[in-house]
Order: C-alpha cells, then sequence, then structure tokens
C-alpha cells in the first residue's frame, strides 16, 4: 500500500464571483521512503494539491473532489479524517520559515506541543528531552539555549531546522515539503536539503516535495511531476524526465536554466546597443 | 526597564500639573462668581467681597496660582467651597465608589466583549456574525444616558428588581454596570472579532494546524494570544476613561461617584475641588496607562519598552 494515493483530485477555488479549477484530475502515489515533486511555475496549481492533501484549505474558499489517501484513509471527504492523522501519520514543511511559528511563545514551548500531538503522555520533561534530541538531530547549534528563544531570535534557515524537527517529531509517514527552502539564502538552502536526505535514510519517510527549481527536483526525487494550468503535464523516474523531456512545456522549463559557459553580450556585437544601454 | 518607568512617571507628573494648571485657568476665566453660590440670600456687595477674600478669589490670577502652586508643593490641594473640607479627601472618599462601577463595568466587558468577538471572529462572515455585527453596532449607537433610561424604568420601577437610585445595597451596582458595559462590549467585541480575523488567517496558524494542534488551542493560544496586546490596550485605555468618572451613568443613577461629585461641583462653582478631581482622576489614568504599557513585554516578547517599536 503506497503512503500517499492521490486519485483524479479535483480543487475549485471561489475567487470572489469566479471559480476556478486550480487543480484539475491529478494523479500519483508516493510509496515509503520515496520522495515525488511536483514541479510547476506559481500558479500552476502544485501547492494547492499540498494543501487540499492536509486539507489547509478554507471550505468556503476551495472545493475538493477525487480521492488522496494517506495510509488508506481518503482525507478528501470528512475532516475528522484528517484532523487524527496531521501531527502523527502526515507533517508539513512549510514555505517560509519566518512567519511559520507563533511568534509570541517559545521555541521550547512549541516543540513540546507538537511533540505532545503525537505523545500525549509524556511528561513534561520526556517531552523536553525528545524535544532536544529532535533539535540536535536537525543539527541546531547549542539546542538547550535555541528551546528557550523565541522565534524572532533564530535565523530563517535556524527556523527551517526547528520547524523540520517538529515535523519529524510526528514519528509521521508522510511529510509534505511545500517549497521547503524557496524563502531562504541559497548557502542555507543546501543545508536543508542535505538535511532532509539525511532524516530520509534514517527513518525512510516519504516525501512530497513541491518546488519550481529544477536544480532542487533533481537533487532530491526519485519521480517528478511537472505540473501546468492545474494538471500534470509529465511524469515518471526523475532522470527520464530531466535528459528526456517529452512535453514542449517541460523542455521549456529544462531550456530556462541558464547555463555557464562563454558570454557573448549582444552589446558588443552591436555597438548601437551598448550606446542605448549606457544612456538607459 | 527602570530608566523607562522613571522617564514615564516623570511624564505622569507633567500631564497631571499641565491638565491641572489649564483646568485652574480655565475655570477662572468662565463667566459667573462663585461667591454668588455661597453668600446668603440677596447678599451686600461686602457680603459678596468678604467671600472672594476668604477664597482667595480677590487676587490676580497669576497671584491666585503661584499661592495655589505653594500649597500644592505642600500637598494642599485647597479647601472645598462647599463642604468647608480639604477638597483632597472629599474627592478620596468618592474614589472607591467610581473605582468599584469602573473595575465591574471593565470586568462584565472584558469577561462577555472577548468571548463574543472570537465567537464573530471564527464565524466571520456567515449569517450569525452579520447578527451579532448588527446588535454591537446597535449596541455602540445607543447613548448611555438613553440605555440609563431604559434599563432604570423597565428594571427599576417596572419590574422593582432593582433600587432606581443612589448606593442603598449591593446590588444597585448592576444597573449603572450595565448600562457602561453595553456599549464598552459593543466597541471591545468588534475590536477583539477584528484583530481574530486576521490572526486566525495568519501562516504560523495554518502551519500550527499542520502539527494536528486542535482548534481551541489555535483559537486561544495562537491567535487570541496574538490579538491580545491591541485588546489589553483597548480595555486598559476604556478603564482609565472610566477612572475620569462616567458622568452621565453616575448622574443617571446618582451614584455617589467622582463623576457625580464633579457635576455638582461644577455647578457650585467649588473651584477647589473640581481641580483636585482633575489632579486625582488625571494621574490615576496615567497609571492604568502605565501598567497596561509594562505589560507589553508580557504579552510579546518582541516588545521592548523605552525603545522605538519596530
Amino acid at each position: 500500500m503506497s503512503v500517499l494515493e492521490v486519485k483524479d483530485l479535483q480543487v475549485e477555488l471561489m475567487t470572489g464571483t469566479k471559480v476556478v479549477r486550480a487543480v484539475d484530475g491529478v494523479s500519483f502515489h508516493i510509496d515509503a521512503g520515496e520522495t515525488v515533486t511536483i514541479i510547476g511555475e506559481s500558479g500552476s496549481g502544485k501547492s494547492t494539491t499540498a494543501m487540499a492533501i492536509l486539507r489547509l484549505l478554507p471550505d468556503d474558499l476551495a472545493v475538493i473532489s477525487g480521492e488522496a489517501r494517506i495510509g488508506g484513509q481518503n482525507v478528501t471527504g470528512d475532516r475528522k479524517v484528517i484532523d487524527k492523522l496531521r501531527g502523527r501519520a502526515v507533517a508539513l514543511i512549510p514555505q517560509d520559515p519566518m512567519t511559520a511559528l507563533n511568534p509570541i511563545r517559545t521555541i521550547g514551548r512549541q516543540m513540546t506541543e507538537a511533540v505532545r500531538v503525537k505523545y500525549p503522555d509524556l511528561g513534561k520533561a520526556e517531552a523536553k528531552a525528545r524535544a532536544l534530541s529532535l533539535m540536535e538531530q536537525v543539527h541546531i547549534r547549542d539546542p538547550k539555549k535555541q528551546f528557550d528563544a523565541y522565534p524572532h531570535q533564530l535565523s530563517g534557515g535556524m527556523l527551517q531546522r526547528v520547524l523540520i524537527a517538529m515535523a519529524v517529531s510526528a514519528d509521521a509517514d508522510l511529510i509534505v515539503a511545500d517549497e521547503p527552502t524557496s524563502a531562504l539564502d541559497v548557502t542555507v538552502q543546501a543545508g536543508i536539503l542535505d538535511l532532509l536526505l539525511e532524516l530520509q535514510e534514517q527513518t525512510g519517510i516519504a516525501l512530497l516535495l513541491i518546488t519550481h527549481d529544477l536544480g532542487v527536483a533533481r537533487l532530491m526525487s526519485d519521480r517528478i511531476h511537472v505540473m501546468k494550468s492545474g494538471v500534470f503535464v509529465e511524469g515518471g523516474a526523475v532522470t527520464d524526465v530531466v535528459d528526456h523531456p517529452q512535453h514542449p512545456y517541460t523542455q521549456k522549463l529544462l531550456g530556462a536554466i541558464p547555463e555557464l559557459g562563454p558570454w557573448e553580450d549582444p552589446a558588443l556585437a552591436v555597438p548601437e546597443l551598448a550606446k542605448e544601454a549606457s544612456h538607459g | 526597564m527602570l530608566t523607562y518607568v522613571l522617564k514615564r512617571i516623570g511624564q505622569t507628573v507633567l500631564t497631571a500639573f499641565l491638565a491641572t494648571a489649564t483646568v485652574f485657568v480655565l475655570l477662572r476665566m468662565a463667566p459667573g462668581d462663585p461667591a454668588a453660590n455661597y453668600a446668603p440670600p440677596n447678599p451686600t456687595s461686602e457680603q459678596l467681597a468678604a467671600i472672594r477674600e476668604e477664597f482667595g478669589l480677590d487676587q490676580s490670577i497669576p497671584v491666585q496660582f503661584v499661592t495655589f502652586l505653594q500649597h500644592l508643593f505642600q500637598g494642599d490641594v485647597g479647601t472645598s467651597f462647599f463642604f468647608k473640607r480639604p477638597a483632597l479627601e472629599v474627592v478620596m472618599e468618592r474614589l472607591p465608589y467610581t473605582i468599584t462601577l469602573a473595575v465591574a463595568a471593565i470586568v462584565v466587558t472584558a469577561a462577555v466583549a472577548i468571548p463574543l468577538g472570537v465567537w464573530m471572529a471564527r464565524r466571520a462572515d456567515t449569517a450569525k456574525d452579520l447578527g451579532a455585527n448588527i446588535a454591537t453596532i446597535a449596541g455602540q449607537s445607543m447613548p448611555d444616558f438613553w440605555i440609563g433610561f431604559v434599563l432604570l424604568i423597565l428594571f427599576a420601577v417596572q419590574l422593582g428588581w432593582f433600587e432606581p437610585a443612589g448606593f442603598t445595597s449591593a446590588s444597585s451596582i448592576v444597573l449603572p454596570t450595565v448600562t457602561i458595559a453595553i456599549l464598552q462590549i459593543a466597541l471591545i467585541s468588534r475590536l477583539v472579532r477584528r484583530e481574530m480575523v486576521v490572526n486566525l488567517a495568519s501562516p504560523y496558524l495554518t502551519v500550527a494546524r499542520s502539527r494536528g494542534i486542535s482548534e481551541r488551542a489555535l483559537t486561544w493560544r495562537y491567535a487570541f494570544g496574538n490579538s491580545a496586546i491591541p485588546v489589553v490596550t483597548a480595555l486598559g485605555t476604556r478603564f482609565a476613561a472610566m477612572l475620569n468618572g462616567v458622568v452621565i451613568v453616575e448622574v443617571v443613577f446618582k451614584w455617589p461617584g467622582v463623576g457625580e461629585l464633579v457635576v455638582n461641583a461644577l455647578k457650585q462653582r467649588d473651584f477647589p475641588l473640581i481641580q483636585a478631581t482633575v489632579l486625582v482622576t488625571v494621574v490615576l489614568a496615567l497609571v492604568v496607562q502605565l501598567l497596561v504599557d509594562l505589560l507589553y513585554p508580557l504579552m510579546d516578547p518582541r516588545v521592548r519598552l523605552g525603545e522605538a517599536s519596530s
């Protein structure tokens, strides 16, 4: 049984007077230990797909149909199903770590709170010990000190590590990572991706990765689905999609990656352009 | 922190002084002669002059002001023309009544307005929210003296549940409290709703929901915790304003507080009593504001007192 099995998922978003079909019948699955990436441009519906699976879209703004089974349980119907799975069987790593934590409570209190969702019987000291060991696991320096810090006292990269620790605290079967590095500096991004790979190796967790970054997708994924205007235009093993793109959109996406090579500035060849540029 | 508190206390003293000085001058520039209120019927000009001399009103305003300041620095705010007793003493006798009424009103306001505002925010843009919205706009639009009279007629006169006026038993506080609270509940609940709607839609709340945090914890620990500063500020400001005398309500219900006192003092042109009332209530209001500000760092760790807010 797949950890996540999505069949003909549709999401309609109410925007004022219009109804937009943001996700138009996508199907895919993720097995244990696998990373599946949905890649696409802004507005392609990739994040909406992830948020719909987690049921984090407000009911009055989004109508979901089709099936999404997490550990065999369909979450697209009654909200009670996902309420029991969140923080236990499925966890989220959000896009922007800077706004993802409660600003008025310490990292430690939010960590122990997260730990206790899955293990409500843990005492205060036990929950703290587990929180500290999780923080160590995600390579947060001096976890004891950060435990008492407030979110605004930590850098974006450190906050993302805290959020990853919280996601890991659930001992979930599936982690949804929604653009986990796009709000971070390039140098920090690599560290976070390394950490995700390391954790996946240790725990065998399944990962649904949402990204617009082909480099990230190529590094992380087992399989890729290319999304455009609410539908998957292409999908398959990462090497197939990247090396032999079939769909023109995928070819365009790949073509958009700048390559390092000899730099030919048109301005050098056409003197008039150089003149114009210097006046502009 | 200590520097901040000292600075604020200095500001309080300065503000209280300026307010009292302004009132001192304005009272004496206003038309009407206090002496006429305290002389026997059909007084002779000698009798009036004698009273003016007794009250020190025969001096020029600057001279009176200097005398007033001299006494003030010795802790003497003046003697009430009407009561013939130290004005401060008279105010202090009435203050507990006003404080009691203000505390009762603010407690009732907070106890009703906060859950109501949260309830409205959680049902934002539904029919129930609209209904509550209309009710609060109605509450906001009714003048307090009118609410007071309606409550009086209904519950004191017709139903006879409460004494109509004055302070005769513990239940006397009910109608004035309700009268004040209706307007305050309308204002505060709408503020709570507005703040909660923003915080309930914030990213950290969605991420916490993804961690399986219960809706109750999300509402109170997350969204309300982050709405606390504006709500507590508003409650503090309202409370401070009530300490200045809930004048109209005190008059309607003949509540023996500072508000009722100051209305009578104005009628009788009892200058020292008015000055004492202004001084006491201004200081109290500023102290309440200071206490509210000192709560900020407890409500939000990002707030550092004495620094420019970022």
